[in-house]
Formats: structure tokens, sequence, C-alpha cells
């Protein structure tokens, strides 16, 4: 599994990358604009990333922007539905409406922070990208 | 109780060592300013039948209505005329609020805990010394200092209202 | 910030957008038994719950519901596309309910903060096993199944925060010696030490790093820390740990919203400190670093559009992701009554309270202000006063009524309640019994409606129990077969009745009698002197049950005593009546409320006291040639020929001062639940409306007060608790 962080806080981003290096490997960025530039690298070297994990609240491009984007881009691409990416947002921004929000701009999961481990290993095995 | 008190006195606050001084019927009384909500006037007092004849009833303190009791009374003493130097401390002790009835208000004064000397044992006839803690000794007077836990203790109300 | 009360976190939103699906599948389960068939409208709804808790419960990952969810999904989803003849409809029904308490006490695991950790199992497999039932069925006819078409769940999930619910909330104010170099960095140490350990946090001054002037600040000021973590005072006080140049770290625990406020309150204690003289430049500069403090809630604001209001629902949410992966959508898609967006907000009932505290004071200032001596004092004409006051009056009036309103509550989904009672047990005492509920919309104060919950659930599960009689007895009359509980709530006289009538045998009027004289209830009364009516009444004393046969449901013997306790908490009575073979009749009489009451105000001596209206027939003067006296002393009034023992408050309460001449005094003729007396008093002062309010927990209970108030003058005046006295009456003479 290849995963894309993207999270301005550093702490955050230490977890995030100890936590999801044991499924493979892991890029880092510190803000939207800087992770979709390189998901559009990965996309272009034809090893796009299996999962994303946005942090919402970022300087440059928040995380909604950053995830529509992508989005964009795919579609764009033609990519089929099933080879996108994956795309987590990961927030402290608990309220029902941020949550509906991403999902209606296309994310397979949001998490809130701090970060439940167990329950974030169980969605990646839900949505297929870990054994 | 003397345990409790101690318990009571180790807690560290800047009120620590500061106590509210009052006089009634002659002597004077000391009661931890912690304890102290306000001092007012005496209201009117809307006295409730079937209490102990300490307490007085119930005064309108800005809406909130609390019981009062008399502390001469409460000593076992003769109760006095009530005029406009008496007055009333409200207190709050395990979260209970009640106003004590005194003759007159003093002065807060600080009274470091080594001034503060046990209570004789010997019970005298006034019946004052289960309320009584501590006695300070200054140049001047004597100061007693007394347990408002005791003061509105509940099986004290009730064998008085049984013996009334 | 005013979306931030209408923002609710995806958890509330979830816990009580399940609660009230649930609840609505209850009240359809219920009509589904009680009709004894299953509606198409019906299955689809309870289908389209089951679907929407299953996605629900998925995005939230709460495994058990959603397993438990989509098996009875799938039999409803089976009934709904290949309706079977003869469905067990009271077995589905049982089902469902086994189904809902499942999910509702997982629900409640949730709301406590803890982990929904029940295993839906054995659920499953029994939804499973009558779902393979259903279908021998058909493809036992020759049938062929109808495909699977249904819509797949979305695939979407939400991950609740590690640590959620119970989170404290500090405030921490670290003070560090004038002379210490570089406070902003120590500081900052601080900030950084805290980090990675506590669930968020912000702090004042907010540059700490780029900005060093900040350094005199937090001497001056002190550093403020704004801290939600899972810890405790000292906990937190090991985290931050000690480092030089520290005088003294303050730690005080705050609430969520004086959290969410940027410790307004707390935080300005600072501002206070500085002085202007000194840091000319400090002021505005504190301003911009408190602006910048954004609280996430706003932030996200300016990133959301506001055009979306409301909290979104977790439902929508699941409709959303599956429209968007489905093209076809065949369910019906019928908006649910309760789910429809009402504009209601919740407010915390101690508010309520506090508002209603407030008015009640509101009240009394009014009249003192307006019955002000001072404007008494000199005949003056005060036109524009007059005026204006009456607008007052009417204002605060309307005020009133409106915050009584709001406490006022429809009696209805209480009643439903007893639907499922009477299902639960009637099933199980193998009886058949239909519960009619009429006028369920009658509306009684919020503190009495939790107070007559349970007595209520007690009458119905008597009537059940032992009311309606077992099939077998019941075959033997005339009646039809299934039995018959009626529930009613009326409006009668400024009283709530609420009737709870069965069509069962009655009460065995020989047979309590037999029990009460056994257990010496009947005292030194004749029994041939009692009426139906007293009799009855004897199986509300404590100990009494006639039942032989302890059920599991009522018959312990305790019951009767404690509904009648809990009625009279709340100034209400219960009136029992019978009639042999034809059934009988439990009346609960209750307040409509219990804050305000109409009360006659009355003196004796210099104090004064309150009898409530509602208790209140009549007033009389007698002559000394009315009362009678008894040779023991017992006094009683003659009037229109009926006799009134006679009650001197006076010397009921040992009082030094009032009247002892019946000529100069009055009499109130006070009647409660059927017992009546003649309270002798100096004097009627007037009648008003009064805001009861409890005596202080110093004062002991006092045999007849029920609690205090204040007058319009600021004096307090005790409350008479009309049934305590007569009661106690009954009991002397």
């Amino acid at each position: 599994m290849k995963t894309l962080i993207a999270e301005d806080d550093f702490a955050s981003r230490k977890f995030m990358l100890r936590f999801l290096s044991k499924f493979g490997e892991c890029d880092i960025t510190v803000d939207g604009l800087e992770a979709v530039d390189a998901f559009l690298m990965a996309l272009e070297s034809g090893e796009g990333y299996d999962l994303v994990c946005l942090d919402i609240m970022m300087p440059a491009m928040d995380g909604y922007q950053a995830l529509k984007a992508i989005r964009d881009i795919e579609k764009e691409k033609n990519i089929p539905e099933e080879k996108r990416a994956k795309i987590i947002m990961t927030t402290a921004l608990n309220e029902s409406r941020n949550v509906s929000k991403a999902f209606e701009l296309g994310c397979v999961a949001y998490a809130g922070k701090p970060i439940d481990q167990e329950k974030f290993e169980n969605v990646l095995r839900k949505i297929e990208l870990i054994p | 109780m003397v345990e409790e008190n101690n318990v009571f006195l180790e807690e560290e606050d800047t009120q620590k060592d500061k106590y509210m001084t009052f006089t009634s019927s002659g002597e004077c009384y000391g009661i931890s300013i912690r304890c102290v909500n306000e001092i007012v006037g005496l209201s009117k007092i809307a006295s409730v039948p079937e209490t102990a004849s300490y307490v007085r009833g119930l005064i309108n303190l800005r809406g909130k209505i609390i019981p009062v009791i008399d502390v001469r009374m409460r000593f076992g003493k003769e109760p006095l005329e009530y005029n406009d130097r008496t007055c009333v401390i409200v207190i709050t002790v395990n979260k209970t609020v009640v106003g004590l009835i005194v003759d007159k208000i003093a002065e807060v004064r600080t009274v470091e805990e080594d001034q503060i000397v046990p209570p004789p044992s010997v019970v005298n006839n006034s019946g004052q010394n289960r309320f009584i803690y501590g006695i300070v000794r200054t140049d001047d007077e004597v100061i007693m200092l007394i347990d408002p836990a005791n003061l509105i203790s509940e099986e004290e109300q009730e064998t008085l209202s049984n013996m009334a | 910030m005013a979306e931030s009360y209408i923002t609710e976190s995806m958890l509330d939103m979830f816990l009580y957008e399940s609660s009230q699906n649930l609840e609505t599948l209850e009240n359809l389960a219920m009509e589904c038994d009680k009709s004894g068939e299953l509606s198409e409208a019906g299955v689809n709804e309870i289908f389209r719950i089951m679907h929407t808790l299953k996605g629900s419960s998925g995005i939230m990952m709460y495994n058990d519901i959603t397993t438990c969810a989509h098996s009875l999904e799938d039999v409803f989803y089976y009934i709904r596309e290949s309706k079977p003849d003869n469905i067990p409809v009271s077995d589905v029904v049982a089902l469902v309910f086994d189904s809902c308490e499942f999910i509702s006490s997982e629900l409640d695991k949730i709301r406590d903060g803890g982990q929904p950790d029940g295993s839906s199992e054995s659920l499953v497999a029994k939804n499973k096993a009558f779902l393979e039932r259903l279908k021998k069925q058909i493809t036992d006819g020759g049938d062929a199944l109808p495909k699977d078409t249904r819509t797949k769940g979305p695939e979407v999930f939400y991950i609740a925060p590690a640590v959620s619910g119970n989170a404290n909330y500090f405030h921490v104010t670290i003070k560090y010696r004038s002379d210490t170099e570089m406070a902003n960095v120590r500081a900052y140490t601080a900030v950084f030490s805290l980090k990675n350990r506590v669930d968020d946090m912000y702090y004042i001054p907010e540059e700490l790093i780029t900005d060093e002037s900040v350094a005199e600040v937090i001497i001056n000021e002190g550093f403020h820390l704004y801290i939600k973590a899972s810890v405790d005072e000292e906990e937190l006080m090991r985290m931050i740990g000690q480092s030089s140049g520290v005088v003294n770290i303050d730690v005080e625990r705050i609430s969520a919203e004086e959290y969410a406020n940027g410790g307004q309150g707390t935080g300005d204690k600072g501002d206070v400190v500085i002085s202007l003289d000194e840091e000319p430049a400090e002021q505005p500069k504190k301003k911009s670093t408190r602006k910048s403090k954004k609280k996430p809630a706003e932030s996200e604001v300016l990133l959301a559009p506001p055009a979306e209001e409301k909290p979104v629902s977790v439902s929508d949410m699941v409709k959303k992701a599956e429209d968007k992966n489905v093209k076809e959508e065949k369910a019906v898609q019928k908006p649910l009554p309760s789910a429809s967006k009402q504009t209601f907000i919740s407010v915390n009932v101690s508010k309520m309270d506090e508002i209603m505290d407030l008015v009640g004071e509101l009240v009394i200032a009014e009249s003192v202000v307006v019955n002000n001596p001072d404007l008494q004092g000199i005949n003056l004409e005060l036109p524009n006063f007059q005026k204006a006051s009456a607008q007052l009056r009417k204002i605060i009036g309307d005020l009133q009524e409106v915050v009584m309103g709001m406490r006022m509550l429809p009696l209805a989904p209480t009643f439903q309640k007893m639907n499922r009672i009477v299902f639960d047990v009637s099933r199980k005492l193998g009886k058949d019994i239909d519960l009619d509920i009429i006028g369920e919309n009658t509306e009684v104060d919020k503190n009495i409606i939790e107070h007559i919950s349970d007595p209520l659930m007690h009458l119905v599960r008597n009537s059940v129990d032992h009311g309606i009689e077992t099939r077998e007895e019941r075959a033997k009359t005339t009646k039809p077969q299934r039995g018959k509980i009626t529930l009613e709530a009326k409006n009668e006289g400024g009283k709530v009745w609420i009737i709870v009538k069965d069509d069962g045998g009655g009460l065995n009027r020989d047979k309590i009698l037999a029990k009460a004289k056994a257990n010496g209830l009947l005292g030194n009364r004749n029994e041939k002197d009692l009426t139906d009516k007293e009799i009855y009444n004897f199986i509300t004393l404590p100990g009494f049950s006639t039942k032989e046969q302890v059920t599991e449901y009522s018959g312990r013997g305790v019951g009767m005593d404690v509904v009648v306790q809990s009625i009279q908490d709340v100034g209400g009575s219960l009136e029992i009546d019978s009639v042999p073979g034809e059934g009988s009749t439990m009346t609960i009489k209750i307040p409509l409320t219990l804050a305000i009451v109409k009360g006659v105000i009355l003196k004796i001596g210099s104090s004064s006291y309150v009898m409530p209206t509602g208790d209140i027939s009549e007033f009389v003067c007698i002559e000394k040639k009315d009362l009678l006296v008894e040779p023991e002393g017992n006094e009683s009034i003659m009037i229109r020929g009926e006799c009134y023992p006679v009650i001197r408050l006076k010397e009921y309460y040992h009082l030094s001062e009032g009247f002892d001449d019946v000529e100069q005094g009055t009499f109130i003729i006070a009647e409660y639940e059927g017992t009546k007396a003649a309270f002798f008093v100096d004097d009627l002062i007037s009648e008003q409306e009064i805001v009861v309010k409890p005596l202080p927990p110093y004062i002991k209970k006092i045999k007849g007060l029920s609690g205090c108030t204040q007058l319009g003058d600021g004096s307090i005046s005790l409350i008479l608790d009309v049934g305590n006295i007569l009661k106690g009456l009954e009991l002397t003479r």
C-alpha cells in the first residue's frame, strides 16, 4: 500500500507516518497544495497512491479543496472508480456537517483526531487496502 | 471532630488563618472566614413552627430563602431583643447555607495556628463547649473559635428539638 | 457564532437520530401487533428504518448494531418483496422488539461513553432462522424466491476520535519570575511537553517563537493554556513539569463552554493585571492575538458554505452515499414523521427551571414596585405610571404563561410506553389484551410527567396481571374474548385526570376486607361502616397484596403504596373504583403544574401561611353556638347540616400568637381526597399566584408544610399541605 499524508502539524504527521509505515511506503506533505502536487506526480510516474490521508485545516489549501482537486484530476484522467485512491480525512472537526461535506466530496472515511488506531485499521481492512 | 478540623486547617489558601470575629452575649467568637459568604443586616424573619427554638425562621436573601439561627440561643443563653446592630453572618457549611444572628460584628483578624489552644476539657454550664474547637488568647481578649459544622449539625438539632 | 448552536457532533447526531428511529419502529411494531397484520406501508417503513440504522451504524463502525439491523432488514426485505401469506405477525413483532431492545441498550452504552460491546450473534441467528422458516413456506409452495435487488450499503466510514466524551477541560496559568529570560521559549517548552499528550489545546499569547516581545507579556500576565485532556489535575501538572523560572502553576478545571469561549471570564482576569502606562503597545497587540486565536468552528465556518444551516443527519449521509453509488433506487422513500426537521432546540432542564425561578422573582419584583409604599404616601394621581405598570403586568403575565407552556409536555410518549408493557406482559401471561389510548395529547408539567411514568406503568401492569382474567376464566363470561384496557387523560377542574380502566373481574371486595382484617389494617373500625371505596383503598397501604400467586410482574405486595406515594409527591391523588365482574378503574388526579399555584394567604398572629386555592371549598364565619366540643376535646362545626372537624392552626403548630375566640377569626373549609375539615385562622389576606419553593434543607420536614414562598412585599410565607394535615387528622381521631 502506498500512502500520501497531508498534515501541517508536526506531531500528527509523525504519528501518522509511524502508524501507516507499517503497511507500506509513505510520503509526506505539509499542506493541501503540496499534497495535490505529490498526487499528480505519483500519477504521472505511473505509481499512484492507494491511500491519501488529508488533514482538513491546513495552510495554502485545505483538506476539502485538496480532496475535491484530487477527485477532479482522477475524473479528468478517466481513472475508473475502483482504481481511484481511497481518501481518508483526518481532523479534529467532528461536527456532522463537516463529516457530511467530506463524504459528499468523495472521501471513503472520516477519522476524528486523536486517531483511533484500531478503528482506522478496521477501515483499511474494510476498504481492502490491507489484508 | 478535632482531626477533622486539622484537615480543615491544613488546606492551603489565602483565607487561611483569617477569622471573622463577633460578639454574642458579651463573649468574643471567631469563625473561619472560609465559610463566611457575607454579612447582612437583619431583615424580617418568618418564623417556622415545630423547629428548635434557636432556629428563628427564614429570611429572604435577595430572592433566596435561607434559615437563620440565633447564636446566643444556640449556646443555650437567653434571647436578646434584636436591634440595628444585630447582624446576620451568612455561612455555607457542607453546601448548607445558614444565617447566624449575632449581637455585633467585630472584625476580621489573623490568627496563627500556634496561637490556638484546645478548649478546657471541663464542660461549663453554658453547654457551648461542643461548638468550640479552639481558644485564642490575645493581649486584650479571648476569642473562642467556633466549629460551624458542629453549630449546624443535624443530630444536635434533632436532640434539641426533641427537648423543646 | 450562531452556527455553533446548531452544529452537533457526529456521535450526538447518530445517537439522537437512532433513538428517534427506534421509537418510531416500536410504535410501528405496536400498530402491526394491534391490527394483527403487516400493512404494506408498515413493512416498507420498518424496512427503511432498519436500512437506515444499518447504514448509519455502519458509518459509525458499530458492527453489532449493523449486523443486527441487517438481519432484520433481510427479514423485512423478504416480506416486502415476496409478500408471503400467513406471516406470524406477533412473532415478527417480537423480533422487532428484541432487535430494538438490543440496539437501544447498545446506544445507551455509547451514550455513557462506553463501547457497544454487546453481541448481536444470537439475535442475528434468530432473525435468520425466522427468515428461513418464512422462505421455506414459499419455496414449498413452488414460488421462486425474488432476486435480491437491494442497494448495497454505503462504503463510507466515520472513525470516532480515540478519546471522546469524558474529557476534562483546564485553564492553566503559568507564572514566571520577573527576571526570567526568554519566558516565551520557556512557555513554548511547556506547550511542547503537552502537545502530543492532550486532546486539544490553545494558549495566550499565541505567537511564542516568532514574536519575542511576548516574553514580557508572559511575565506580566502569566502564560495561559486552555487544555482539553482526559487526565486529572495532578497528571496534568506532572505533564507540564517544572522548569526554571516558574513561580507558580495554577490549574483550574473549567467547563466545556468556557473552554469553547476561549476561557472568557477566566482569561479576562489577565487583562486587569496589565498596566497601560507601562506597556502602551501591549493592549492592541493582545487584542489581535486574541482575534487570531480562532476556534476550529469559526475557521470551519469560513470554509464551509454558510448556506447549510441545519446539522446534517447521519442517515442523509447514508442516502447520499447510496445515491452516488447506485443508479436505481427502488425503495419507497417516505419521509419519517419524527425525522422531519422542525426548528426545535433542546434546552437543559435546569435552564428551564432557572427561567421559571427568574420569572417568579420578576412577578414578585413587579408587585414590590407597583405596590411600593413610597407611591402610596401622598394622594398622587399617577395616570402614566398606572398605564405603564399595567403594560408591564401584562407582559410579565404573558411571559409567565409562555414559560409555563414551555414546560408542558404531552402525555403521548408516556402513554406509548404503556403499549409496550401491555404487549410484553400480556404475551408472557398468555392473555389477549387491547390497549385503548384516549387524550394522549393532554399536556402536563415536565416534572410531573417524570414522576407519573412509573406509577402509571405499575397500574397498567396491575391491570394486565390482576385485572384482566385469564383466557379460561374469561371464556366463562359473556365478555369479548380479548380483554381491554383503556388509558385516558383529560383536563378536569384545573387538574389532569389519568384513568386506567380495565374490563376484567374487578376488585374482590371480600378478599381485600379479609386480608385487611388479617393484617390489622382496620384498626378499631367496624367493617360494616366501611364504604366500598374505603375498602378498595386498603390495597394502597404498605404491605398489601391479595394475589395468592406472586408473579413476575406484580403482586409482590410492594407497589400500590409506592404508587400512591409517588402520586402524592407531585400533589396528586389516586381514586379506586371497581364493579365486580365488570372491571376496575384507577383515576390519578394530578395538578397541571407544581411550580406556580394559586393560594390564599392567611394570617395567624404575625405569621403568614398559604393554602392552595384548589384545596379550599369555602370560607365561613360562625357563632360560638355552632362550635361543638366533644368530651375528649375534639372540636367540630356544623354547617348546613354537615359536620367538619376543626383544626386550629395555632394549636396545631403550637404558636404563641393568634386568636382563640372562634368569632374573631375565620374558618376555611378544605377538602382533600374526600376528607374535609375546617381550619381556624385569624384572618385572610388575599389570593394570589405563588411560586412554590422547597423549604431549605436545613429545616427538617415539618408536618403539614409543603414548601415556602416569597410574597409581594418580599416577606416569606409557609405553604400548607392540606392533604398531609388531613391525613394526620384521620389517624388521631
